[in-house]
């Protein structure tokens, strides 16, 4: 059996090496007349292999390949964005041309943007791993229908500024995604290997397992959340709750510093560069360097998630997180790698006080409604916790409440911190992945039906 | 997107050269496709503004043998060389060419207006602010994003199939709240031909009542013997019952709601799916894989006349196929669904006139949520907002209430449909003028 099936993409040279960024400066530089203007171009290739299942109708083998550019102007609080497909010197100067305020003495210098090729649109890799996946589920005694959808995700950026021209960056991932007649089960891994193979196949199990189980209910009553879960938890309650953005929606960002938002169990800090190594980022989608920021310490507010313009709108935000989807898309403040700090509570004891309480292995989806504060995280099933550990097998819940207050009834933090790849993000339309390292998390006193 | 058919040109040599190549690798049935397009975006939110110009080009190309296939799509132009992948799973199946409908006599001018400007487009949601302002003082937009866009493609397939089409569209996305600090927001969406379609005054009335609805109390539960249903509801409750007019296995999926002589709904109700109709967003006269499109008479006076059905589903159901793939971006795959998919209106009803004449009932004026169907217990739930009617008259606001009953009370509850026909941007755009419905209930929950 193959232990490792990862592709050795991050071994290649980046596409953007070559690009000329003092040339991309100099036009830029026209642009920005004003001392406090920013202006940057973001460059982007990107390269999506699926292997669909053998059951699907349409074509069995789907690549994406693209890349394209974005010129941009921030000037106060205004954005002026122009992008392309395709990457050549003389549509970058016709988009810098679309940004500029006033119309310029003379043409924009068309630079020099040679790429690297590329390669041949193969992922062997994939090919494997549904085989590993089936084999995990048979070695667990079940069978049933699965559906298995396997994709490769490979990023590259180059972001040019005035002054300064970040290194290009990348991120190579992997996607899968698991149909079974009874639900599904998506999850993003970091490589392809028995271990992971093994993950997906457990997580079909628990879904088939399932299938018939009754409703799962909690009055008021203690829910121990699996780190899967919790890293779900952290992205929709901390990460989203705190992007600036979001809170500019309901006042000024500034205002959350410094606020109890959750219990003081609660130690939670975005951290691209702590990601696994083939996401991990040292600057984020701006060019600005990235920095482990501490959302909440202790439970308080210390530092929202802000990209350039929330910085420049907002003084007290430190900017860093600074993610778009695509080109075509204008930066936004979002989380990359979250992190919750490890408690000491070993995970029997997590269980052990938890007496009639449901273990939350792993969360479907969660979504938070940024003017109310109103948050759902879904669960595809349930366990309850009897004698110490977790028993019978109950249907799909979700949980329910108002942010602060859900925080505020963390109990205690597992001991041992996970990696969990926490999903896609869709937040206005921009697809990312997001990635969190999380222990499990007790809470207490919530209701689950 | 929306398009007019141009007639069949030249084929693109670009496009000739890659059927070749594949060809000649092996791959004798194959499909290209060449998108290019450019849009204007501009957003206000409360605190920060964005313009953007986007410009897109690109191509995807399917292609396949009797030992399977593949899909490859990227930006730029396609080159015959490749890289291509490795074909896998089952074969590609495409359509044959067929002759297409006689093409609109001229361009419909709309298709090349030029796209709104940036002042242009943010002076339309800076008056959208003022009319909401004055339409409800003290409310305001959290936020406005207008995108207006234009496209061309072309399509190439080794059967013969050659198609061009031009393409138009805009849409608009309005989240807006009330004048005070705990009020609730709510948002909109919007699609039409062009930007400049758009009417600030009317839609800044719509938020402002909807506005006020949201800010009102929780209604308690009421008889309402009648319920009118404005076009946004009747549109919504048109795409969740889907699966009785749509695809190869809707004629048994409905059978158990239709009468002896074939009867699913009341003679009020006719609905058709037309991807040529005049005006409409996604107008077009082929369809994302070059197959011709017309207007399909899926229920006429209440009776099931034949599912909506694309060319893989020729054989699989009684029904003429016709062209509703749908493509909404060069990176998908063409799958088949709804273009227009409408309820036909009466030209002779004002939709005044339904609510004038309700004695007791509701005013369903918009949706809160999604739709639940329980296709089993044949019941449907619908979360609604909108007024209390008595004597014809709006009375007092109604939300978090759910329409709710059985699917086939509703289909043969409806009385009488009006003139206002309007599209909305769902799954495809889906068009309902207002409709008077009995044997519907209101409740609490669903």
């Amino acid at each position: 059996m193959a232990a490792h099936l990862t592709s050795p993409w991050h071994d290649r040279p980046v596409p953007f090496a070559r690009l000329d960024a003092p040339a991309i400066a100099r036009a830029l530089s026209q642009i920005a007349e004003r001392p406090e203007d920013l202006a940057d171009a973001f460059f982007e290739r990107r390269e999506d292999i699926e292997l669909a299942p053998d059951s699907t109708e349409g074509p069995g083998v789907r690549t994406l390949c693209e890349e394209g550019f974005a010129v941009r102007l921030l000037r106060g609080s205004e954005t002026f964005l122009a992008s392309r497909d395709g990457i050549d010197g003389r549509s970058f100067a016709e988009a810098v041309r679309q940004v500029a305020r006033a119309l310029p003495s003379a043409n924009y210098p068309e630079p020099a943007l040679p790429l690297g090729p590329w390669e041949d649109a193969a992922a062997p890799e994939l090919g494997e791993f549904p085989g590993l996946v089936l084999r995990a589920i048979r070695a667990r005694h079940v069978g049933f229908p699965l559906r298995l959808t396997v994709r490769r995700h490979r990023r590259e950026v180059a972001v040019v500024g005035v002054r300064l021209a970040a290194a290009p960056e990348r991120e190579v991932f992997y996607s899968c995604a698991a149909e079974l007649p009874w639900g599904r089960h998506g999850e993003l891994l970091t490589e392809l290997s028995a271990a992971s193979a093994d993950g997906v196949a457990a997580a079909c199990a628990a879904l088939f397992r399932a299938r018939h189980a009754g409703p799962a209910e909690l009055a008021s009553g203690v829910a121990v959340l699996g780190p899967g879960a919790t890293a779900v938890l952290l992205h929709e309650a901390v990460a989203h709750a705190l992007e600036a953005d979001t809170l500019a929606a309901t006042g000024r960002p500034e205002a959350a510093l410094g606020l109890q938002l959750g219990a003081a169990c609660l130690d939670v800090l975005d951290d691209p560069a702590a990601a696994p190594a083939a996401v991990a980022r040292t600057t984020d989608d701006e060019g600005s360097p990235v920095c482990r920021r501490w959302l909440l310490r202790g439970g308080v507010v210390e530092q929202p998630l802000a990209d350039a313009l929330w910085s420049r709108l907002s003084p007290a935000c430190v900017p860093g997180a600074g993610r778009r989807g695509s080109r075509h898309l204008p930066p936004g403040p979002r989380s990359s790698h979250l992190e919750l700090l490890p408690g000491g509570a070993p995970e029997e004891d997590l269980f052990a006080e938890a007496e009639g309480g449901l273990y939350l292995e792993v969360a479907s989806r969660g979504a938070l409604d940024p003017a109310s504060g109103e948050f759902t995280l879904r669960f595809p099933y349930a366990r309850r916790l009897r004698g110490g550990e977790p028993a019978e097998v109950l249907g799909p819940c979700a949980l329910r409440g108002r942010v602060a207050d859900l925080l505020s009834r963390a109990a205690a933090v597992g001991a041992e911190a996970h990696p969990a790849g926490a999903g896609w993000c869709a937040k206005g339309g921009q697809k990312l992945p997001v990635w969190a390292t999380a222990p499990a998390l007790r809470l207490e006193g919530v209701a689950i039906a | 997107m929306s398009a007019s058919v141009e007639p069949p040109a030249a084929p693109s040599p670009v496009l000739e050269a890659v059927l070749r190549t594949l060809a000649r690798r092996g791959l004798p049935t194959a499909e290209v496709y060449r998108k290019r397009g450019r849009s204007r975006r501009v957003e206000q939110a409360e605190a920060a503004a964005t313009s953007a110009f986007v410009q897109e080009r690109a191509w995807a190309v399917r292609a396949g043998s009797e030992s399977g296939s593949f899909f490859a799509a990227g930006t730029g132009e396609p080159r015959p060389e490749g890289p291509w992948p490795e074909p896998g799973g089952r074969p590609l199946a495409l359509p044959e060419p067929e002759i297409p409908e006689p093409a609109p006599p001229s361009t419909p001018a709309d298709l090349d207006a030029p796209l709104v400007g940036e002042g242009e487009g943010l002076r339309l949601l800076a008056s959208l602010g003022r009319e909401l302002d004055s339409a409800l003082p003290g409310a305001r937009l959290l936020r406005a994003a207008l995108e207006d866009g234009w496209s061309e493609g072309e399509l190439a397939s080794s059967r013969g199939v050659r198609a061009r089409t031009r393409h138009r569209v805009a849409a608009l996305h309005v989240e807006a709240r009330g004048g005070g600090k705990a009020s609730p927001a709510v948002a909109l969406y919007l699609a039409a031909r062009e930007a400049r379609r758009f009417d600030p005054l009317s839609i800044a009335r719509r938020l402002a009542v909807r506005l006020e609805i949201a800010a009102a109390p929780l209604a308690e539960p009421f008889e309402a013997p009648e319920v009118v249903l404005a076009p946004p509801v009747a549109a919504r409750l048109l795409l969740g019952l889907a699966p009785l007019w749509i695809g190869s296995q809707a004629a048994s999926h409905g059978e158990r709601f239709r009468d002896g002589d074939g009867r699913l709904a009341s003679p009020a109700v006719s609905i058709a799916d037309d991807g040529r109709l005049p005006g409409g967003v996604f107008e077009s006269g082929v369809d994302g894989e070059g197959v011709p499109c017309r207007e399909v008479v899926l229920l006429q006076e209440g009776i099931f006349r034949q599912p909506l059905l694309s060319w893989r589903d020729a054989g699989r159901a009684a029904g003429e196929t016709s062209g509703c793939s749908r493509r909404p971006s060069w990176r998908d795959l063409p799958t088949p669904g709804p273009t227009h998919l409408y309820l036909k209106p009466d030209p002779r009803l004002a939709a005044s006139a339904l609510v004038g004449a309700v004695r007791r009932g509701a005013y369903a004026l918009d949706v809160e949520g999604g739709m639940a169907v329980d296709w089993e217990a044949g019941r449907f739930a619908l979360p609604v907002c909108g007024f209390r009617l008595e004597g014809g008259r709006a009375t007092s606001p109604l939300r978090g209430v759910w329409l709710t009953g059985e699917i086939a009370s509703l289909l043969r509850g409806i009385q009488a449909v009006a003139r206002d026909l309007t599209f909305h941007p769902l799954d495809g755009m889906i068009g309902a003028p207002t409709v008077l419905a009995t044997g519907v209930e209101l409740r609490r929950g669903a």
